[in-house]
């Protein structure tokens, strides 16, 4: 069989017009997509971009210094406990002196105590390394 | 005495005749033009050498020939029957392909489908001419000019037809030059030849990872049966854009491709034994693919014409013939065209568009003639 006939037998213009739609319609479809595709990529290479940042930021952001607050202390205690003491070491005395005199006294906290004293002008110095008790 | 004689009645002197020497010729021609006129080489020439092997006489039944079970050829022959070797090439061709150009001018890919319209175009007149419909299938898919989509698909559908459609679909992918242009000439004016195409846009990495991922989707669920062409394409592709299997990426466009185009082109060279190959059938696929590659370059032409008439931005139609799959020598012939006609008219990443299209849809022509005729 050969022609028209033959072409019609064999379902040839069913093949050749289905087989011609499909491709050219699939063929649109995908250049549609694509053609969207730059609207997807930005909105992913969006997301991406934010998550990124806010991973950096957390990385880079300065920790917070967690310094311990000094507990509250109470001034005039520390002077009432290291007066005596005072006393014992002379009118001007070292600072390593009176540390280590209120150590061996188990007084409490007694850095904190002397260096409460020394900001709020009770023990100023004296010259030469050495300190006097002022009230 | 009987001893010699015996030897000399099994020697090729004695058993060749006319048609091996046809054939002879046929693969001397090929080697010529791979070599002296470098055209498309890298398929010429192992084709034409392996019709030299394939065609030298030998006595059968001594398990030599690429028809014979067991023989060395016949089992090099099992990629093409099988079509493992058109797997294989289609996945380094998408570790090969940059969809850049696509991706920036999606409209450019309509010039790929109106190019397919050669393959139905040819089943029409195989199946007039008398083929039988699977038969017809097979030499159809010639017109996507698509060598390993023909191999492919005629593995498929008609077994018996891959020597003659295979040294067909590579004949006139390597006659692009020849083919291409005048009808290209024919069919535009001088003012369409000098349209310029815009600039294209910057694609981005992301458009590009994802367009593998939706062209197999789209694609593979349109026409399930181009799978083994389309799932290892867009593999190499994502594996080339992904950036991060650089080394297999690599090893796909280069080695792998090139140790599947070796024992593709030689042992369909060798499958043109002249007893099977000299046929009446033959000589009217021949005749079939020309018309074939040549109603699918004008239909490409033809569609970017009629494009323009609907859309503000005019396309150059001579991209339309590089909607036909082969890559790249129809996007360089259209190159060559444009810049004949206006030296400063570069269409050559347009075209290439186009061509990338082509390769999908002939896939695409092949799922469905597959399909149609299993």
């Amino acid at each position: 069989m050969y022609g028209l006939e033959a072409i019609s037998a064999q379902n040839g213009w069913a093949m050749a017009v289905a087989g011609a739609l499909i491709v050219i319609s699939g063929l649109t479809v995908l250049s549609l997509v694509i053609s969207q595709l730059h609207k997807i990529a930005a909105f992913l290479e969006k997301g991406v971009e934010k998550r990124s940042q806010k991973r950096q930021a957390v990385k880079t952001a300065p920790k917070e210094a967690v310094v311990p607050k000094p507990p509250a202390f109470d001034t005039d205690e520390a002077q009432s406990r290291l007066k005596p003491l005072v006393a014992e070491l002379g009118e001007s005395f070292e600072l390593t002196n009176l540390y280590e005199l209120a150590n061996s006294g188990e007084l409490p906290h007694v850095h904190l105590s002397i260096r409460s004293l020394r900001e709020s002008g009770v023990i100023v110095p004296a010259g030469d390394g050495r300190f006097v008790w002022r009230d | 005495m009987d001893l010699l004689i015996q030897f000399l009645t099994n020697t090729g002197y004695y058993l060749v005749d006319f048609r091996n020497i046809i054939m002879l010729l046929v693969g001397s021609l090929f080697l010529y033009l791979a070599i002296a006129k470098e055209y498309e080489p890298l398929l010429l020439l192992p084709i034409g050498f392996g019709v030299l092997v394939g065609n030298i006489p030998f006595f059968k039944g001594f398990g030599l020939g690429i028809y014979e079970p067991n023989s060395v050829l016949h089992y090099l022959y099992f990629g093409v029957t099988t079509g493992v070797y058109p797997s294989i090439v289609f996945l380094g061709l998408g570790a090969m392909t940059d969809f850049s150009s696509l991706l920036a001018m999606p409209r450019l890919m309509l010039l790929g489908a109106a190019a397919q319209m050669g393959i139905y175009f040819t089943l029409l007149s195989a199946l007039a001419l008398g083929f039988l419909p699977r038969e017809a299938g097979s030499i159809a898919i010639i017109g996507g000019a698509d060598g390993p989509t023909s191999i492919f698909l005629t593995a498929k559908l008609a077994p018996h037809l891959i020597g003659p459609i295979a040294i067909a679909a590579y004949s006139y992918m390597a006659l692009i030059p020849i083919i291409q242009p005048p009808i290209m000439r024919l069919l535009t004016t001088q003012k369409e030849r000098r349209i310029h195409m815009p600039d294209m846009r910057e694609v981005s990495r992301t458009e590009k990872l994802l367009f593998p991922a939706a062209g197999l989707l789209l694609c593979c669920f349109l026409a399930p049966a181009s799978i083994p062409l389309l799932g290892p394409f867009f593999f190499g592709n994502l594996m080339k854009e992904s950036g991060v299997v650089d080394r297999l990426a690599q090893t796909a466009r280069t080695a792998i491709i090139d140790t599947a185009t070796i024992f593709l082109g030689f042992t369909v060279g060798a499958s043109t034994q002249a007893d099977v190959f000299l046929t009446p059938k033959a000589v009217g696929i021949f005749f079939l693919g020309a018309v074939a590659f040549s109603i699918a370059t004008a239909s490409g032409v033809l569609f970017g014409k009629i494009m323009n008439l609907f859309m503000k931005q005019k396309i150059n139609p001579l991209l339309g013939a590089a909607g036909v799959s082969a890559v790249p020598g129809s996007a360089r012939e259209v190159h060559q065209v444009g810049l004949k006609s206006d030296p400063t008219n570069y269409l050559l990443m347009h075209a290439m568009a186009c061509n990338s299209s082509g390769v999908i849809g002939s896939a695409i022509c092949a799922g469905i003639l597959w399909s149609f005729l299993v």
